[in-house]
């Protein structure tokens, strides 16, 4: 079962500190001849395939409560996970410790995988360079805690200022550099800098006796740069105190089986529950996905054309190389309602004899990669929202949301619905809040009746959980009509 | 057994670095752990994992100005360097004087407890042994596929030791030993129209001959998956909800929220302004017990290094404290108790989860939640359900696609009955619970 969470988002991508470019990890004594060596030990019983991870991750966040910057976190993550490949099979160790002694140890353990075959040499490494989809101006190394400090302050005075009922402010800043080195039998030698930062406020509100709180966090893969101007720190604020003051007048939605429509943006939560964890080919190959014998069927409507990207310029989700070395790419998942493509990584390309496309993805040295989702959204479709709105007599408007969970073989996924409306005779009538929705994906998929012309991507700091490893993703949708789900409300 | 003197050393020193950069009070924690994990399909053995791992962890104050750092870079310089600049990032934040370490003479460890939280017998095993293990299991999966249209099936063991020490600068220094024996398996059945219903269990102790056995584990695995075939909703409406003991920990974090010193000082809480009086039907208790023999969440200290001792949350209804740590306890100018919970207990009741349901026309076990939240500013709650509709204690249904939802006062003032099979495994020592009259939506 897989989940993702965003209302207080774990700092997943933990970055390092000095310069980019080829050669990082010589600073830690890792050169050529000792890459070769450890892939030389990880192939010693015969192993098919293998990767060395290297990674040095540094993080930070600063946290102002209770009025004044007075908490502050540092972390950084060093080490290299080595993984054996036979068939499906794998063979996994980490060490945190890099010296040559401590590199061969993990490799020979991760070798026990294999049965004692044929020891192959590794080829020559070559670096390889993929496009920067990611070039930091002001990386957050070079960053005071103070200029951080003086973010977070400005952010809670904006959010003060805003409205009398605002009772509380918390404001964070987290921000981090990953570098990642990943080395090949076959020669490749890949290393990408990773930056991320994501903002987050949450406020509390008091109307009489009422009392609510909410947040809003704006998350991606950028330097300080994104604090450039305010816009950024002043749509956070704003969309903080709008949506906490928003719960004071909202109620519960009803209980019960209803049309849902999904406003744009955040909405997507519904590909990545509904249908994207069912694409990933790891579930495939063990024969536990419904989406599992589909391909070229069709899925949804016409309308319905959903992508996994992990090439947008500077989105949380997305990433220069994969966690394997390969290039990430555009997937078309389901193109005009036929299921066209899946998730893989290396292991599952092989097993289905396809490439493989770039979504092999791990939290940390410490995990090997799975196939993964990037950014995942559903393609324009022709209709304007206030048609699909007024199309439903009765039902429910959802517009912000905060996890979603999916069991992968019956299909049946949840996601928490934070603010809506209800929608009576095709109006938007009173805000509701506070509701687990929950349907079965392929139903869902094909009661996805109508598709409107707004896609928008999420800019949330979304984390996907998958067998215990969190990794930063985005996704986005168009206003969608859903004809029916399971909306947990008690009215 | 485990070592644990050269973790002392590093967090010591640690200690002293922060001390003499000029921090006036650190708290270091050093641990270090080995783990195995084996997944077998399909007769063979899927993933090995061999994860050795060490960390340094350090608060600090400096000039009543509190930050907290963790690395996994343990060479020397580098951990100086870290230490060094961690004291300077420091200085630059703002004052908060509640960040001051509890005093000396009220931190310490338990006395007259015995754990036993450690195995020497995790040392000892071998590849060899680990392999047998997961195949013996898969083994015992498959040979019980009589049962149902088997999909798919993975069989996991794994098992890991750690050493973890804190060291205070005010003189206090705690160690946890602890040992780790688990198995489970996933199920993947074939449903007439298509779905693929599924289930796991699992089961993980401090010593091996705790665990309930591979067939235990393979029959369960096997009833809980067949349990999910034909899953649909039933009707809308008002029901009692029988929540099995594994899955009772989800609900008592409805109410363990908003105890929260945090939610309490962040205007975040529902329970504030209740202490001593009803939150629950007054036959409820809800108990937190750190000193149950190789429990999953017993301890000898907490996070402050207060020692710990059994203490009531929930007795008669009544909130009897919130989970107060030092720091909010001062923020709040109260007490602290203790900051989060160990091994939570509900006392069990004289009757059987059978004998309950047998009395009752008809029922909604809950087996397992999907997706859900709940809000501790107010109480609200809303979840995702799976489970069986039980007509006189007669499973007539299997139930999914349904959500409950409510309010944390209104769904604990409807906890009827505590059943009598206390689950053993885990940090919630619970049996399963009976509420009266839950919202379930569905068809």
């Amino acid at each position: 079962m897989q989940s993702i969470i965003t209302d207080i988002p774990p700092l997943v991508d933990r970055g390092a500190a000095q310069q980019p470019g080829c050669g990082y990890f010589e600073r830690f004594d890792i050169h050529a001849g000792v890459l070769r060596k450890v892939l030389a030990a990880a192939l010693s019983r015969g192993g098919q395939d293998a990767d060395l991870f290297f990674e040095h991750a540094t993080s930070t966040m600063v946290a102002l409560t209770d009025g004044a910057v007075n908490r502050a976190s540092t972390g950084v993550e060093l080490g290299m996970g080595v993984r054996v490949v036979v068939g499906d099979q794998v063979g996994y160790a980490y060490t945190e410790d890099l010296s040559i002694e401590a590199l061969l140890s993990a490799a020979r353990t991760a070798a026990e995988i294999a049965s004692g075959g044929q020891a192959r040499q590794p080829a020559d490494l070559t670096p390889r360079h993929y496009a920067d989809l990611y070039p930091s101006q002001r990386r957050w190394d070079a960053v005071g805690i103070q200029e951080r400090a003086a973010l977070v302050r400005a952010w809670e005075a904006q959010a003060f200022a805003q409205d009398p009922r605002i009772q509380k402010v918390q404001a964070y800043l987290m921000d981090g550099e990953r570098v990642i080195l990943v080395a090949r039998p076959d020669g490749r030698l890949v290393q990408d800098h990773q930056p991320m930062t994501l903002g987050w406020v949450s406020c509390t509100a008091e109307q009489g006796d009422r009392k609510e709180s909410a947040g809003y966090n704006i998350a991606a893969r950028r330097g300080m740069e994104q604090y450039d101007g305010a816009v950024v720190g002043d749509r956070l604020v704003e969309q903080a105190v709008e949506r906490t003051l928003f719960l004071l007048d909202a109620g519960s939605p009803p209980a019960g089986e209803m049309p849902v429509v999904l406003a744009p943006g955040a909405s997507g939560i519904l590909l990545h529950e509904a249908v994207g964890h069912g694409l990933e080919a790891d579930f495939c190959r063990k024969g536990v996905s419904i989406y599992g014998g589909r391909l070229n069927q069709r899925v949804a409507s016409e309308q319905v054309t959903i992508v996994d990207d992990g090439t947008m310029p500077g989105a949380r989700g997305s990433i220069n190389t994969d966690d394997e070395g390969n290039a990430p790419q555009r997937t078309v998942l389901v193109d005009k309602g036929k299921l066209c493509g899946f998730i893989h990584d290396e292991i599952s390309a092989r097993h289905f004899g396809v490439d493989p496309t770039g979504s092999g993805r791990r939290e940390s040295f410490r995990q090997p990669p799975l196939p993964r989702m990037r950014v995942t959204f559903m393609e324009n479709g022709p209709h304007p929202a206030e048609e699909i709105i007024a199309s439903v007599k009765k039902g429910i408007y959802c517009e912000t949301f905060a996890n979603g969970q999916v069991q992968i073989g019956a299909g049946d996924f949840a996601f928490y619905m934070r603010h809506g409306w209800l929608i009576e005779d095709g109006k938007l009538t009173r805000p509701i809040k506070d509701a687990n929705i929950i349907g079965n994906g392929p139903q869902a998929l094909e009661s996805v009746t109508m598709v409107g012309n707004d896609l928008k991507l999420d800019e949330g700091g979304w984390t996907c959980g998958k067998d215990g490893q969190g990794v930063p993703v985005g996704q986005g949708l168009p206003t969608a009509l859903v004809s029916s789900l399971v909306v947990g409300g008690v009215g | 057994m485990m070592r644990h003197d050269d973790l002392l050393d590093i967090a010591r020193r640690a200690v002293a670095q922060a001390r003499a950069a000029g921090a006036q009070e650190a708290v270091a924690s050093a641990s270090r752990g080995v783990a195995v994990e084996l997944s077998q399909r399909e007769g063979l053995l899927e993933q090995a994992t061999e994860s050795r791992s060490s960390s340094l962890g350090i608060r600090l104050l400096v000039d009543d100005r509190y930050s907290s750092h963790g690395t996994s870079d343990l060479r020397l310089d580098a951990v100086e360097v870290f230490i060094q600049r961690a004291v300077a990032a420091t200085r630059l934040l703002e004052p908060d004087p509640d960040r001051a370490l509890p005093a000396a003479e009220a931190c310490g460890v338990a006395e007259g407890v015995d754990l036993d939280s450690y195995s020497e017998d995790q040392e000892g095993l071998s590849t060899g042994q680990r392999r047998q293990q997961v195949a013996d299991l898969e083994a015992a999966l498959m040979a019980r596929s009589d049962r149902g249209a088997l999909r798919s099936t993975t069989a996991y063991t794994g098992d890991s030791r750690s050493a973890a020490v804190v060291v205070y600068s005010n003189g206090f220094e705690g160690i946890n030993r602890a040992t780790s024996f688990g198995y489970g398996a996933t199920i993947t059945l074939e449903d007439a129209d298509g779905k693929l219903p599924e289930a796991s269990t699992g089961y993980s102790a401090s010593h091996d001959p705790d665990l309930p056995g591979l067939a235990f584990v393979a029959d369960e695995a096997w009833e809980r998956a067949l349990r999910r075939i034909g899953g649909g909703p039933v009707p809308s409406g008002r029901y009692p909800m029988l929540l099995e003991n594994r899955a009772v920990g989800k609900v008592l974090g409805i109410l363990l929220g908003p105890m929260g010193g945090s939610a309490l000082h962040y205007g975040r809480s529902c329970l504030d302004g209740k202490l001593g009086q009803r939150v629950a039907a007054r036959g409820f208790d809800l108990l937190d017990e750190p000193h149950i023999v190789r429990g999953a969440g017993s301890r000898l200290f907490d996070g402050d290094g207060f020692p710990t001792r059994p203490r009531a949350l929930v007795r008669g209804g009544e909130l009897q404290c919130f989970l107060m740590n030092q720091y909010y306890a001062r923020k709040l100018g109260r007490d602290p108790t203790t900051g989060s919970t160990s091994n939570l207990v509900i006392p069990p009741g004289a009757r059987s989860p059978q004998a309950i349901a047998a009395d009752l026309p008809r029922a909604i076990r809950v087996e397992s939640f999907l997706g859900g939240n709940a809000n501790s500013t107010t109480g609200d709650f809303s979840f995702g359900i799976r489970g069986t509709l039980l007509e006189h204690g007669q499973a007539t249904r299997s139930v999914s696609e349904m959500n409950i939802a409510g309010n944390l006062f209104e769904l604990y003032e409807r906890f009827a009955e505590a059943a009598d099979d206390v689950r053993r495994y885990g940090t919630s020592r619970v049996p399963s619970v009976l509420f009266d009259d839950i919202q379930f939506s569905g068809m």
